[in-house]
């Protein structure tokens, strides 16, 4: 390993003293310093830090995967300027010397990252300190509650509508309703029942209450701590004040816990959090809260609403589970071990091609990782006739396109399934399960495949070729 | 000089084509290359731009693969780690990281060699001495001029206490005194008994330090030998003496004339060489101490490059053995069609070694025959031939070497 280290230790020193890693450090030390000072957000504080974290977190995943990229010219110039020639003549395995160089990079983009992560930490706290508050008291405690901390969130049960949709569907089919349907598909009637169900399950007309079943709400219950319950609804006809009033109840008498009342008058269709005293939750874990959709401000005038908590903005307990600090550190490895694929895809590319195709190679796949969810979802291959591929040119080809496709796939991670900036920023757990999940996949795994092939490609290369 | 019988290098058939993006041969670099160097001997490849010197040289390193033909350093494949633990390398430019100092610049390498901590700094510190940049040992190399990187360059690839030591083109780039160093250090290291393979042009280069020389012309060998014995002339006799008056000369002419019936051809005052000369004026200007910001005047040879161990029989034999068995795997081996299928020179030395005339020391195959034997002719027809190709690279005729004179 000390072959490695020697190759690393290089690399790092080479990054440090080349100019372009300088120049996106201080691109990155103008965004994230710069920021505070000109996104105001909805004017609250909590909005101007949210807004901060996300844009300062994005730039700077972005503006380091760019550098990781480019600091693979290294090997490129190595091999360019023939330094290659006198390194390749010393007793080191040519798999020890591209491990030695994405060994540099990692390291490199760790010591970046802990810079960029530390530096927006602190204006965080500048920002807290400095932002002209619109409410001193609730300010503070909004950032405090819901967005320096990390929570977790349980949504709440759907309960078994099993047994109303085969009532339902056993009446239709007495009924004969599915007689002249053709290509009938009982389980998928079924489904459509059972998603109408739901859907009917989710509306809460006026004057009456919907009962939420929570489960595994794993809070601290003692004294002095608190759970949110944050929701978002709908109405079928915007109230003129746009506001809606109800009232939550939170508790259950049955499991001896204690019961709280809390009425609420809020703009309709915005997410809002209510704070509860955590006692309300049973100590098996399990919550009840109830929504009765009926004014509890006598004084006030309400129209009758008809309230829907839609399926996309689902009703959620959240409890603390951990900080804010830990949080941005699992966040940050999650970046890092994108870095690391990323470092592993561009040293793949410079082994294979020179530098400005390796680049552009590296660049497409760091575009492909960001947007495989959505492009997957596009050309959605499901849709294509699944005939032999040599009944036609046309099948061949699509059928050839495809299988290459899925095969870029499976080694290409999808990089939005492990971003954590939205959770962070609204103060949610960045999970360490989930974190352990990039680790394995985006570290250990797919960088493992590329940067095996990298070594096997890079193996058979004649160093010396001017062709190289 | 010490007896020689382990062969270092040995290639057979050796050929290497550059091909195009299409795979279409472009250049034949190297054409049927047979080469045999043995430890402890300095050996000169020579030829003009284009013959195929650094090709060689990348075949023998591992950084280009044979076409056809197989080649073996120690015995074993070039690519081989453990070969290249034995090995020092000045290419012909030396290829630096501009960005690393001088002593970085060193401590790279020899962290490359697993060297531990006290070692590389004692041998960079040494080394630097040695290539007279001790004062620079802090300045990035991407600042050196040329002349400045070639000697880091030469300290880089002493700095593991190489066995064998190839240099490529070691003087390009240098002032007189740089080059003159370096022929001493070659020397040197000659002496301590390492192996040293050096390419060159500079044909005065090769013959101030060689033992050895092949030529390449076209990628093909055109001429091998001892060097003392290629540029022998046994046509002319010259005697050296201290100056001498016109009648003195006058009877030596007559005597000549009357015992051999022959004449001297040419009667001249000796000069120096110009690199004497040069060398002269500028020791007298280091004794005036005139300043200077380029490399300063080298040291002494450091004394961690040691003779190599020899080896003893039995681990030549286990080696050769190892060699042989693994032919196929660690050696590259790519036969060309016709390929002969001779004892190899590594069976050939086991045979010796193990025979009836166990006192005899090994004998390396491509020896020269000794003068009356049977073979002796055909050699010194082939001697001829070869002088006649140095000469033509030389760019001299027959008659300027006479217009010489002693």
């Amino acid at each position: 390993m000390s072959r490695v280290w020697a190759v690393a230790r290089l690399m790092i020193s080479e990054g440090v003293r080349m100019k372009i890693a300088l120049v996106f450090l201080m691109l990155i030390g103008a965004v994230v310093v710069g920021l505070p000072f000109s996104i105001k957000g909805d004017g609250s504080l909590t909005g101007a830090v949210q807004s901060f974290m996300q844009y300062g977190l994005s730039a700077t995943g972005l503006l380091l995967g760019l550098l990781t990229i480019l600091m693979a010219r290294s090997l490129s110039d190595e091999v360019a300027n023939r330094q290659i020639l006198m390194v390749m003549t010393k007793p080191i395995p040519r798999w020890q010397f591209l491990l030695g160089k994405w060994l540099g990079m990692t390291l490199l983009n760790a010591a970046f990252l802990i810079c960029s992560g530390a530096t927006i930490y602190g204006m965080v706290h500048y920002i807290k300190r400095t932002h002209p508050p619109l409410d001193p008291r609730l300010d503070e405690g909004e950032l405090n509650n819901e967005v320096l901390v990390a929570r977790h969130a349980s949504k709440a049960m759907l309960p078994d509508f099993g047994a109303d949709v085969e009532l339902e569907f056993d009446r239709n089919v007495e009924e004969g309703a599915y007689a002249n349907v053709p290509d009938f598909d009982p389980a998928r009637e079924k489904l459509r029942l059972l998603r109408k169900h739901e859907a009917r399950w989710r509306i809460v007309g006026p004057m009456n209450d919907r009962v939420f079943e929570f489960q595994n709400v794993l809070c601290d219950r003692s004294p002095g701590h608190f759970i949110q319950l944050r929701y978002r609804t709908q109405v079928t006809r915007y109230a003129p004040d746009e506001i809606f009033r109800a009232l939550w109840q939170v508790g259950d008498a049955r499991s001896g816990t204690p019961v709280y009342r809390i009425p609420v008058r809020h703009v309709i269709d915005r997410w809002h959090t209510v704070r509860i005293r955590s006692d309300a939750v049973a100590a098996d874990g399990s919550l009840q809260v109830i929504f009765r959709n009926r004014n509890p401000f006598e004084d006030e005038r309400q129209w009758p609403n008809v309230m829907e908590f839609r399926a996309d903005h689902p009703l959620e307990v959240m409890f603390v589970v951990g900080t804010f600090e830990w949080n941005l550190v699992r966040l940050l490895v999650l970046v890092q071990c994108k870095l690391m694929f990323l470092a592993a895809v561009s040293l793949l590319a410079v082994t294979v091609f020179s530098f400005p195709v390796a680049c552009l190679t590296s660049l497409t796949m760091y575009v492909l990782a960001g947007t495989r969810a959505f492009i997957m979802e596009a050309l959605n291959f499901e849709s294509v006739n699944r005939a032999s591929m040599f009944s036609s040119v046309k099948e061949f080809f699509l059928q050839s396109l495809m299988h290459a496709y899925m095969a870029i796939c499976w080694v290409i991670p999808d990089f939005g399934r492990y971003d954590a900036v939205e959770d962070l920023v609204n103060g949610r757990n960045v999970g360490l399960v989930w974190v352990l999940q990039g680790m394995s996949e985006l570290a250990l795994v797919k960088t493992a495949i590329l940067l095996g092939l990298a070594m096997l490609l890079f193996q058979r290369r004649e160093v010396a070729e001017a062709s190289f | 000089m010490a007896e020689r019988t382990l062969p270092v290098v040995q290639t057979a058939g050796l050929c290497k084509t550059f091909r195009d993006f299409w795979r279409r041969p472009r250049v034949d670099a190297v054409k049927d290359l047979n080469l045999d160097i043995r430890a402890g001997e300095v050996f000169g490849l020579l030829g003009p731009n284009g013959s195929g010197k650094t090709t060689t040289i990348k075949m023998l390193l591992g950084l280009l693969y044979p076409t056809r033909g197989r080649v073996s350093v120690f015995g074993r494949a070039p690519t081989d780690v453990a070969v290249k633990a034995r090995l020092g390398f000045l290419p012909e430019e030396s290829y630096l990281y501009r960005f690393l100092v001088a002593e970085e610049t060193l401590d790279y390498y020899g962290r490359l060699f697993r060297l531990p901590a006290r070692i590389r700094k004692d041998r960079t510190e040494r080394l630097l001495d040695m290539v007279g940049l001790r004062h620079e040992a802090k300045r990035r190399v991407g600042e050196f001029s040329k002349g400045m990187a070639r000697r880091i360059g030469l300290a880089q690839a002493l700095i593991n206490d190489p066995e064998f030591l190839i240099l490529d083109e070691p003087t390009s780039g240098l002032d007189p005194i740089g080059a003159r160093q370096i022929k001493d250090v070659i020397r040197e290291l000659g002496k301590k008994g390492k192996t040293i393979l050096l390419s060159s042009h500079v044909l005065a280069d090769v013959e101030d330090v060689c033992d050895r020389v092949t030529i390449l012309y076209g990628g093909q060998q055109r001429a091998t030998g001892d060097i003392a014995e290629l540029l022998r002339r046994t046509d002319m006799t010259q005697i050296t003496a201290p100056p001498l008056s016109s009648d003195t000369l006058e009877q030596v002419r007559q005597l000549i004339s009357r015992l051999e019936k022959k004449d001297i051809i040419q009667v001249t005052h000796p000069r120096v060489k110009l690199e004497e000369f040069f060398l002269k004026i500028v020791e007298e200007a280091q004794v005036a101490k005139v300043r200077t910001s380029g490399a300063r005047q080298g040291g002494a040879v450091p004394d961690f490059l040691q003779k190599p161990a020899e080896a003893t029989r039995e681990q030549v034999i286990e080696g050769l053995l190892a060699a042989s068995a693994h032919g196929s795997s660690a050696v590259v081996r790519m036969e060309p069609p016709g390929f002969d299928h001779r004892p190899s020179p590594a069976r050939e030395l086991i045979d010796q070694l193990l025979g009836p005339s166990r006192a005899e020391p090994a004998t390396p195959s491509p020896q020269p025959p000794a003068p009356g034997s049977p073979s002796a002719e055909p050699a010194r027809q082939k001697q001829s031939a070869d002088q006649s190709v140095i000469d033509s690279l030389l760019g001299q005729s027959a008659d300027q070497r006479e217009d010489a004179g002693p």
